[in-house]
């Protein structure tokens, strides 16, 4: 047995044995190792993978908030669209289902390629691509028929921004457009088709009114079937939004406006609450909702008038005599004003080898400041700006809010310019002479304001030298910005001298004087240009866009209620000229004449009893230190209707 | 002596048995949930695992009729069963059935044969048989024609085309032939030689079998093709991390986005749902499962047990080592099923015919100590 047992073994392999086992043991090492990298070390990474393979994302959508006026008129609202859509997946032919879309809705074909073609890498290919944003209602009874012929078409219904007063509110409420690249990359909420506020209210109150959209996630298996759903987040719907905005106001403003270039803005002085803030000539936001072609926008853009601008806060023109209650401020604040002194105004006044001339070139005789005011006397301003010098008539002006943007809650607000001596000599390499100095005390020379400032200061006349920021939202807080260095005694001579200008019989702005309301006010021409003596002797006859601009800024107040008016119209001629729409303001404020007022108020005529006291010109701009012109010169502050004109 | 011994009960291998009871517990587990597929409402589960357990027990008939008679007789079969699978082979060309772009079956009315199963069992008897003759290592002579017999039934089946069959084929002649040794000098040679000439064998691929190569070397470049499977397998593997998802909870598997779950990727549908942690317990009875056959092969009363179990050995290590390899991301996509765990019908009586030829083996040993 023993023999028979050796006998066998000898022939029995020598290696093979050893090696099956260390093979058993290399497979259990090798995937051991390889299981642990795949599951322990790498499996985050494919938990992650795994999880993308199986969920997606959807979004729904939040309804954008409502836009109202401060009496809950409704200004911006959403309405459904229809939109047609092509899923590329499902679609057998493109170029034929293309010729199709251009035949049904009459968009021509180059130009439905053209969008396919830039939206092509955006949208996935089951997802549809938006080839008609917002097809009428005589299109959508087309296409309906023809979806069922034509696979992968789909119509799509979304909403859409709807301005109810589209050309009223356009400068105030902006528009709503889709979100552009730069947009999305900078918002990763923001997906393609989205829309979001890119002017105005719409664009610095975007965050409130756009909500958050909800989010679903969905189960699908690999054919792409849904197979659960889970709601991870509600949509938010966006806030609705009370405006300050009085909407009747602000009607009534653009019709005075017709037909004109200017700007309306009626402010409440105590909670800086903007009731009307009116620029002519205007758009339609409702042009912007769904997508402007380039043939609109370039019409827009180039439109000489520029009806883009906000004139209201994005332009800036000289302020003239408005100015001079910036001065009458300024001559109190340094000291430099005593209200009782009296000053000969002769009609001119001579420095160096130059003379001034006030706009009443027989003269006005002996004024105080008072008198100065009501009936705008140059000389004396010129004589003031004389003592204070430039840089404390540019300290005051300043610290009354001119120079610096108001803070109002829309884009691109411009700040205007309060010239100094360092801003000069950096500007023009010139030193800053004398005669500039009687240039700034009447509004004229470098110094270029906003309508918007110019209420802000009007306003903090009324209050007690508080700078308000105007406020679009109604039931804000009242937010002071800053205060003019005035004592309530200096403000109070201030606004009574302005209702003296409203209720002598030959202050600048008797016209606007209304029974039972306290009124207050005061001119201003803004030269665009300076005249020459031919032209000023042509009056009426003066081409229009070398016509002044008309300032009137005022307020006016009964019984607790007090409001800032300020109107400007460019070319207007004579501060008079606006002076319709300070009144026709002020009656739809108190008298509850929403209406157009009478026709003799209207534009620039002139009222039927007695001739009011009005500044003509003003008076003239002296040598100009660069041979520029000097109203405007090239300040890159000017608005660009004044560039344009130089 | 006869042929069925009473006592030879006692001696059956009952590790073996053991550990292939748990193996094929598994797999029926694991083919239920791999089978089912989440619809809307609720998991549908087809009858795959219920098929699987008719298929096992059919394999455990033909494991006892495979331990029933005394394996050497199988010594004088190897050149008859040569020479018909030969034929078989030779035959398919002509008049073999088309299924899925390869000519792979021959139909006898009745049933169906695939000519490249029966080759495999037709090259373990014959390898056996040759190399068990001596204990010598291999001379360059001898393993020329023990490669040669092998190739001409593999080329003839990668032909078909069958490359997983084909390559099975040559594999386990060469793990017999290394169970046996080769002298020193030629093996250092074919150790440098093979691998510089594999390359070579790239340009008798068929494109599809070039874009499974590519895709297992980058599977990035043709995410949605042939990469698709590598890839889907290793997130299913992968994001079962330590514990796994859960039974009836493997997300890739249940939404279909593993492709051949029930069959090739099986074991991809264990990683996700049991993690790490069910892998390394499926890996370890798989080696303790081939140990216990290695220890068979070992402990056998005759060389030519020793080289039939070590046949069997190969048969399944090479399976194991391709499968789980695919799975894991280690080696291409080959269309070759996990033992026991991927559902099918042949291969599964196959497998436990083969587990009672090693039982055979294993309980036949003792039996010279009686004599």
């Amino acid at each position: 047995m023993k023999n028979l047992l050796s006998a066998s073994t000898q022939a029995m392999p020598r290696f093979g044995p050893a090696l099956l086992q260390f093979l058993v043991l290399a497979l259990f090492v090798l995937f051991a190792v390889r299981l642990w990298y795949l599951q322990i070390h790498l499996g985050p990474v494919f938990t992650e993978k795994s999880r993308n393979n199986q969920l997606r994302v959807e979004y729904i959508f939040a309804p954008r908030g409502f836009l109202r006026d401060r009496n809950g008129e409704l200004l911006a609202v959403n309405e459904p669209a229809f939109a047609l859509g092509l899923v590329r997946e499902d679609c057998e032919d493109i170029p034929a289902t293309l010729a199709e879309v251009s035949r049904l809705s009459g968009i021509p074909l180059d130009k439905l390629t053209e969008v396919y073609n830039r939206n092509k890498p955006k949208v996935k290919s089951f997802e549809p691509l938006v080839l008609v944003p917002d097809m009428t209602y005589d299109t959508i009874a087309k296409v309906e028929g023809a979806v069922v012929r034509w696979p992968g078409l789909e119509i799509i219904s979304r909403t859409r921004r709807k301005y109810n007063y589209g050309h009223l509110l356009s400068h105030v409420l902006g528009y709503v457009a889709e979100a552009n690249e730069a947009e999305m990359q900078a918002d990763p909420t923001l997906s393609l088709g989205d829309y979001v506020g890119k002017q105005g209210l719409e664009k610095t109150l975007d965050g409130l009114l756009r909500g958050a959209k909800g989010k679903r996630l969905i189960e699908v298996d690999v054919t792409g079937r849904r197979l659960s759903e889970e709601l991870q987040a509600e949509p938010r719907a966006g806030q609705e939004v009370f405006l300050s905005i009085d909407l009747s106001l602000q009607q009534l403003g653009h019709k005075l406006l017709e037909g004109k270039s200017g700007a309306v803005v009626v402010l409440d002085p105590d909670s800086g609450e903007v009731h009307a803030l009116v620029s002519e000539p205007s758009y339609d936001s409702n042009m912007f909702t769904n997508g402007l072609s380039n043939a609109q926008w370039a019409e827009l853009r180039d439109d000489p008038l520029h009806p883009l601008q906000n004139r209201a806060m994005q332009s800036v023109y000289p302020p003239g005599s408005v100015f001079k209650l910036v001065m009458a401020g300024a001559g109190l604040h340094y000291d430099a004003v005593d209200p009782s002194e009296t000053v000969t105004c002769s009609g001119e006044l001579p420095l160096g080898n130059h003379v001034f001339h006030c706009w009443k070139r027989k003269g006005h005789g002996t004024v105080n400041l008072e008198r100065a005011l009501v009936e705008s006397c140059d000389v004396y301003f010129y004589r003031l700006g004389m003592k204070l010098g430039v840089d404390r008539m540019s300290e005051f002006a300043k610290a009354a809010g001119f120079g610096s943007p108001t803070g109002i809650d829309l884009p691109h607000e411009k700040s205007g310019l309060i010239a100094s001596r360092e801003w000069k000599l950096k500007r023009f390499g010139v030193r800053w002479t004398r005669g500039e100095d009687l240039n700034m005390s009447i509004g004229q020379g470098y110094t270029v304001v906003s309508p918007l400032q110019v209420a802000r200061y009007i306003g903090a006349i009324l209050n007690g030298g508080k700078l308000v920021k105007p406020l679009l939202i109604k039931g804000q807080r009242p937010q002071i910005t800053g205060r003019v260095p005035l004592t309530p005694a200096q403000a109070e001579l201030i606004k009574n001298d302005m209702v003296q200008t409203v209720e002598d019989p030959r202050g600048t702005c008797h016209r606007i004087i209304t029974p039972g309301v306290t009124v207050g006010a005061k001119t201003g021409s803004a030269q665009v240009m300076r005249l020459t003596e031919e032209m000023h002797r042509m009056g009426e006859g003066v081409p229009f866009k070398y016509r002044d601009h008309a300032w009137m800024a005022g307020f006016a107040e009964r019984g607790g209620k007090r409001y800032v008016i300020v109107a400007m119209m460019e070319h207007g001629m004579h501060g008079a000229a606006a002076g319709p729409i300070v009144k026709a303001m002020i009656n739809a404020l108190f008298m509850g004449q929403r209406e157009l007022p009478p026709k003799d108020l209207e534009g620039g005529e002139r009222p039927a009893n007695g001739p009011a006291p009005i500044d003509t010109v003003e008076p003239q701009f002296p040598e100009a230190p660069t041979g520029e012109t000097p109203a405007a010169s090239s300040d890159q502050e000017q608005p660009q209707q004044e560039a344009d004109q130089q | 002596m006869s042929p069925i011994d009473r006592r030879m009960f006692y001696h059956v291998n009952w590790r073996l048995v053991g550990v292939l009871g748990a193996l094929f517990a598994i797999g029926v587990l694991n083919l239920y949930s791999a089978s089912g597929v989440r619809m809307g409402d609720g998991v549908q589960v087809e009858n795959f695992y219920q098929k699987q357990m008719i298929w096992g027990a059919i394999g455990v008939l033909g494991m006892a009729a495979f331990m029933t008679f005394d394996y050497r007789r199988l010594n004088a079969l190897a050149w008859p069963m040569y020479a018909v699978t030969m034929v078989l082979l030779l035959a398919v060309p002509f008049v073999g059935k088309t299924v899925m772009g390869a000519r792979r079956w021959l139909d006898f009315g009745v049933f169906s044969v695939q000519p490249s199963e029966l080759a495999k069992f037709a090259v373990l008897l014959l390898g056996a048989r040759l190399l068990s003759e001596s204990n010598e290592r291999l001379t360059a002579k001898e393993l020329g024609s023990v490669l040669g017999l092998g190739a001409l039934p593999a080329l003839l089946i990668i032909k078909q085309p069958d490359l997983g069959s084909g390559m099975l084929v040559l594999l386990l002649l060469t793990g017999l032939v290394l169970y046996r040794g080769i002298v020193p000098w030629l093996f250092r040679t074919l150790c440098v030689l093979v691998p510089s000439v594999l390359p070579l064998f790239w340009f008798v691929l068929k494109d599809y079998q070039k874009r499974r190569i590519l895709a297992f070397l980058d599977p990035a470049t043709d995410p949605l093709g042939s990469g698709y499977h590598i890839l889907q397998s290793e997130i299913a593997v992968g994001s079962g991390r330590l514990f796994g998802k859960g039974f009836l909870a493997g997300t890739q598997s249940q939404l279909r986005f593993l492709p051949e779950k029930h069959t090739d990727f099986a074991v991809a549908v264990f990683g996700e749902e049991w993690g790490f942690f069910g892998m390394i317990v499926i890996l370890g009875l798989f080696c303790a499962y081939l140990y216990q056959i290695a220890v068979v092969a070992r402990d056998a009363k005759d060389p030519y047990g020793s080289y039939l179990a070590a046949g069997v050995f190969f048969y399944f290590f090479w399976q194991i080592l391709i499968n789980m390899g695919m799975v894991m991301g280690l080696m291409p996509v080959v269309g070759v099923p996990l033992p026991f765990v991927s559902y099918g019908g042949s291969a599964t009586i196959v497998n436990f015919c083969l587990v009672g030829l090693v039982l055979n083996i294993s309980m036949r040993r003792y039996l010279f100590k009686q004599t």
